[in-house]
């Protein structure tokens, strides 16, 4: 291991670490999105607005960021609805300040941090910068509530059928004893499902927490903080780092589901209308004008849930589509795999639910190598199972919808009946998609819909003063050991620092890459990383130093050096490891945040130690003709003889 | 070098930790009747408010003192002088009975445990309703499942550990070894229930850290232990020991004192919030070495002095 070749390897690796790392520090543009109604509102109310804005950036937000706004005071014009912010160290927990303080101005869901060019050429626009938790940088906080209201609705319409009919089974002179005994505990079981007792309350709570986490889970969100309040049937979301707190809630209040549909019998009397007045419409040349145009462009103006609702419930009424049926879109990719998933026509299918998604459990995303795609493989339950066998051996020929959240993804026709217990989705799926989809099979839909009580900005959970001062004191006893490691071992120190500071930028690149949320915790893992890659280079160079006191040669001590001390540093780092991967496994938010910063942390230390230092020194020692290798402090070090 | 003789003291060392562990659960229990409360562990009741400009921290923790409600301080926002209040569960029946104080023109009859704070709190600083930004009752983020999953956590890493160094070493230096980590983490957690310190995010980021740390020191020094001792079967393991310890001693010392720099900067610093989680530290570190030394290298001598007694 002499050669300077290997000295690509670092430098190679720094220069990674450093473009990854670039975002952090360059200089950003953040366009702040204002609001369309904004514009049609007399001029004074604009003002005002405007007015709280400025007055806020001059007391807060500009004081001591140094950010530029342009324009500055006055209202964008209206073909460029946005204000243009530019500095350094744009924080989303910043960009979710400005956009909460200004809700009436700024459309915040449309607000976008423009990404640097490396995050443009690597990660595809995705950000690269490093996120802080809600104890370093403060964050979102909402509160939803559950509305057991809407809940216990719902429960009473989904046993509506079957309640008339029990009743009716208990007011039958007709009827045996035998089957009324029956109905009655049947009847007594669905109605006591509708007391909300403050025990199932929290049951129901408990569960939509579950789904929660679980969700942010997969938002890549590290560290959020979900807990329920019972006093006032809420459950509290802290959520560091989000800086498009819309579309978290969108995802945290999403009681989207997974179901089968059966389409309206051939020969698609009410699809076929639609049609018709869609080519109609492109034959005039006025492809503005088609519904599914439109409805893509509600879509991708993210008008809501609440609008796209309105414009297929207005498509029922236009073609007097009868009650038992409903219009959905079919949502599809473009030609390439690469375009949006988007409303690509509209399909019209029963109001009944077929099978729903309770009778649906273990979904599975996988890859299919046949269509190039992604799908979706789930086991029935027992039940579901009966009814899939049922519903698919009755209606051979018909097309059976499969239908996530308002989405048709997948319209097969059901060629025959399907029996055994799996079955499988495909539609034009992203990875993520595929996930997600998975994800809502398998974790089930919300159990009860959440309504936003309250969301609000908060600041940091440790005061700005003690990260002011934590931050420096880590800086300065960083600086102090670098000092030390010089003053005890001299040159060895030098190199040791040297391989400490590679250690460190390659950790925050690792953790930047993998989307990492930084806390306390995590920083608490960062000095210990720190503390074991000194202790492994002390290890080392005590190893060297008594071999140079046995009288060798300096070039065999150091790797002899290297090799004593390479079990002993594999023992502890691997040791610690195994702790760590366990916490990961067990542990929950602060542990987990701990346990990822440590385990990276000792997989660069052990590459750092064992491979980089030993390379810095054998080229000091071999190449540099360094024949004298003084591991003694300065002033208290006696001379050393080395038969160099 | 001359040899240390570090197992000379091991039975007085080692009782001395018992002790000391046994005296620190004690007082937390039979005087304090338990560890602290806190807000991350037991809920409580969170506020935050804009004070006037002329109150400062050391306001508000005196009146809290002088009040003996538990509260934690955080300043949010230093141009505003916006702090967050953080009042454990434990201060609730002294806050009913302060609040039952306030005179009655200025009391609005209330139900809820925030609501009384929040009027007490106003009363006492002359706030208007708008410079309370917010006041919630909340849950415990990490409490319960924490002790659960924390015995668990501990209980599987050290029967990895166990695991892992018999087979790379000695099951005496594995059994050692795993006692040594319980003695710490028992050693800190007396301290905090001694000294009341409240359980929270950071400490249980810093027994972490020592848990980690106090790993690596003892893998260390039975490495060396290890390596002297192979082949010297006949050789009293104490003496080994003994040798091995003065041997890796300068590494300990650097090492600890490395890993203390940046603790006690935080501390000498006075980051208020980051001051537990420091202490903690920096008292794991000092444990964690000790116990490297004083613990787990006796621990397996007398192990061993045991085995062989039995195939003698």
């Amino acid at each position: 291991m002499q050669s300077y070749r290997l000295l690509i390897l670092p430098f190679l690796i720094l220069a990674v670490s450093f473009t990854i790392l670039y975002p952090n520090f360059a200089d950003r543009t953040l366009k702040i999105v204002v609001r369309e109604d904004v514009y049609s509102l007399p001029e004074a109310d604009q003002k005002t607005r405007v007015n709280a804005l400025f007055e806020r950036w001059a007391n807060d937000y500009g004081k001591t960021s140094g950010w530029t706004i342009e324009p500055q005071g006055t209202l964008p014009p209206k073909e460029n609805p946005f204000y243009t912010v530019k500095g350094r160290f744009i924080t989303s927990a910043k960009i979710n300040q400005i956009s909460q303080e200004n809700q009436s101005l700024v459309s915040e869901s449309k607000n976008k941090l423009e990404p640097t060019w490396i995050e443009e050429t690597i990660r595809g626009g995705k950000s690269l910068s490093i996120k802080l938790g809600l104890d370093l940088q403060g964050g979102m906080r909402v509160v939803l509530k559950g509305d057991f209201d809407d809940y216990t609705s719902k429960l009473k319409d989904l046993y509506a059928k079957e309640l008339s009919e029990l009743n009716l089974t208990l007011n039958n002179p007709t009827a045996k004893p035998e089957e009324k005994e029956k109905a009655k505990s049947r009847l007594a079981e669905i109605e006591s499902s509708f007391d909300l007792s403050p025990m199932r309350k929290i049951v129901e709570l408990e569960k939509a927490k579950m789904i929660i986490d679980n969700r942010l889970t997969t938002q890549n969100l590290t560290e959020p903080q979900v807990r329920i309040q019972k006093e006032q049937d809420a459950i509290e979301v802290s959520l560091p780092g989000v800086s498009n707190s819309a579309a978290i809630l969108e995802i945290l209040q999403n009681t989207e589901t997974v179901e089968y549909r059966l389409e309206e019998p051939t020969p698609f009397l009410f699809k076929g209308q639609i049609a018709d007045s869609e080519r109609r419409m492109m034959d005039l040349g006025k492809r503005e004008n088609t519904d599914i145009y439109l409805f893509q462009e509600l879509v991708k103006n993210k008008a809501g849930k609440k609008a796209q609702d309105e414009f297929l419930e207005s498509l029922e009424k236009k073609y007097n589509i009868p009650k038992d049926f409903k219009v959905y879109a079919m949502w599809a990719r473009g030609n390439s795999a690469k375009s949006a998933l988007l409303p690509r026509s509209f399909v019209v299918l029963e109001r009944k639910i077929a099978l729903s998604g309770n009778d649906m459990t273990n979904a599975q995303p996988s890859y299919n190598s046949n269509s190039y795609g992604w799908m979706v493989s789930f086991t029935l339950t027992p039940n579901g199972a009966e009814k899939f066998f049922d519903l698919t051996s009755q209606n051979r020929g018909r097309n059976l919808a499969i239908v996530w959240g308002d989405k048709v993804i997948s319209n097969p026709v059901i060629n025959d009946p399907i029996a055994g217990g799996r079955a499988e989705i495909s539609g034009s799926f992203s990875e993520q998609e595929a996930i997600r989809l998975a994800n809502v099979i398998s974790e089930g839909a919300l159990p009860i819909p959440l309504s936003v009580l309250e969301m609000r900005f908060i600041g940091p959970t440790l005061g700005i003063e003690s990260i002011e001062v934590g931050v420096k004191a880590v800086a300065i006893g960083f600086f102090l050991v670098m000092v030390y490691m010089i003053f005890y071992y001299r040159l060895g120190g030098f190199i040791a620092d040297l391989s400490l500071l590679v250690n460190i930028i390659i950790l925050a690149a690792l953790l930047t890459l993998m989307d990492f949320t930084l806390t306390l915790p995590g920083i608490a893992g960062i000095i210990l990383t720190a503390g074991m890659a000194v202790d492994a280079n002390v290890i080392i160079y005590e190893r060297i130093r008594e071999e140079i006191e046995e009288g060798r040669a300096l070039s065999i001590a150091v790797t002899r050096g290297f090799e004593n001390a390479f079990w002993t540093i594999m023992d502890a780092n691997v040791t610690t490891l195994i702790a760590g991967i366990l916490m990961i496994r067990l542990g929950n938010g602060p542990i987990k945040g701990f346990a990822i910063t440590l385990c990276w942390g000792i997989v660069t230390t052990l590459f750092t130690s064992l491979f980089l230092s030993r390379l810095f020194m054998e080229l000091t020692v071999n190449r540099l003709g360094v024949h004298h290798l003084n591991l003694r402090p300065f002033f208290f070090g006696k001379k050393e003889t080395t038969n160099a | 070098m001359h040899n240390i003789n570090f197992t000379k003291y091991k039975y007085f060392t080692l009782s001395f930790s018992f002790l000391a562990i046994v005296f620190g659960f004690v007082v937390t229990f039979a005087k304090y009747g338990g560890f602290a409360h806190s807000l991350d562990f037991n809920g409580g009741l969170r506020t935050v408010v804009e004070l006037p400009a002329d109150k400062t921290r050391n306001d508000l923790e005196g009146y809290f003192q002088s009040k003996k409600i538990e509260a934690v301080v955080i300043l949010l926002e230093k141009e505003k002088n916006i702090y967050q209040l953080d009042i454990g569960l434990g201060s609730l029946d002294t806050i009913e009975s302060l609040y039952k104080e306030i005179p009655e023109v200025n009391r609005e009859s209330s139900t809820s445990a925030i609501d009384r704070f929040v009027q007490l709190l106003r009363y006492e600083y002359k706030l208007p309703k708008e410079k309370v930004l917010s006041a919630d009752q909340v849950g415990a983020v990490v409490g319960g499942e924490l002790t659960e999953v924390g015995i668990t956590l501990l209980l599987t890493t050290l029967a990895i550990i166990l695991l892992y160094l018999s087979i790379r070493s000695q099951f005496k230096f594995a059994l050692a070894s795993s006692i040594a980590l319980v003695h710490d983490i028992l050693m800190t957690l007396a301290l905090i229930g001694f000294l009341q310190i409240k359980p929270s995010v950071p400490i249980i980021a810093a027994l972490l850290t020592l848990l980690g740390y106090s790993i690596n020191d003892k893998i260390v020094v039975f490495d060396r232990i290890r390596e002297n001792a192979h082949g010297k079967d006949n050789l009293a393991l104490s003496n080994i020991i003994n040798v091995s310890i003065t041997q890796t001693l300068g590494r300990t010392i650097n090492t600890s004192f490395t890993t203390m720099i940046s603790v006690v900067a935080i501390i000498v610093g006075g980051a208020v919030e980051l001051y537990d989680f420091a202490f903690v530290l920096l008292f794991g570190v000092i444990v964690g070495t000790y116990s490297s030394i004083y613990i787990a290298a006796p621990i397996s001598e007398i192990y061993d002095q045991l085995r062989k007694k039995r195939f003698a």
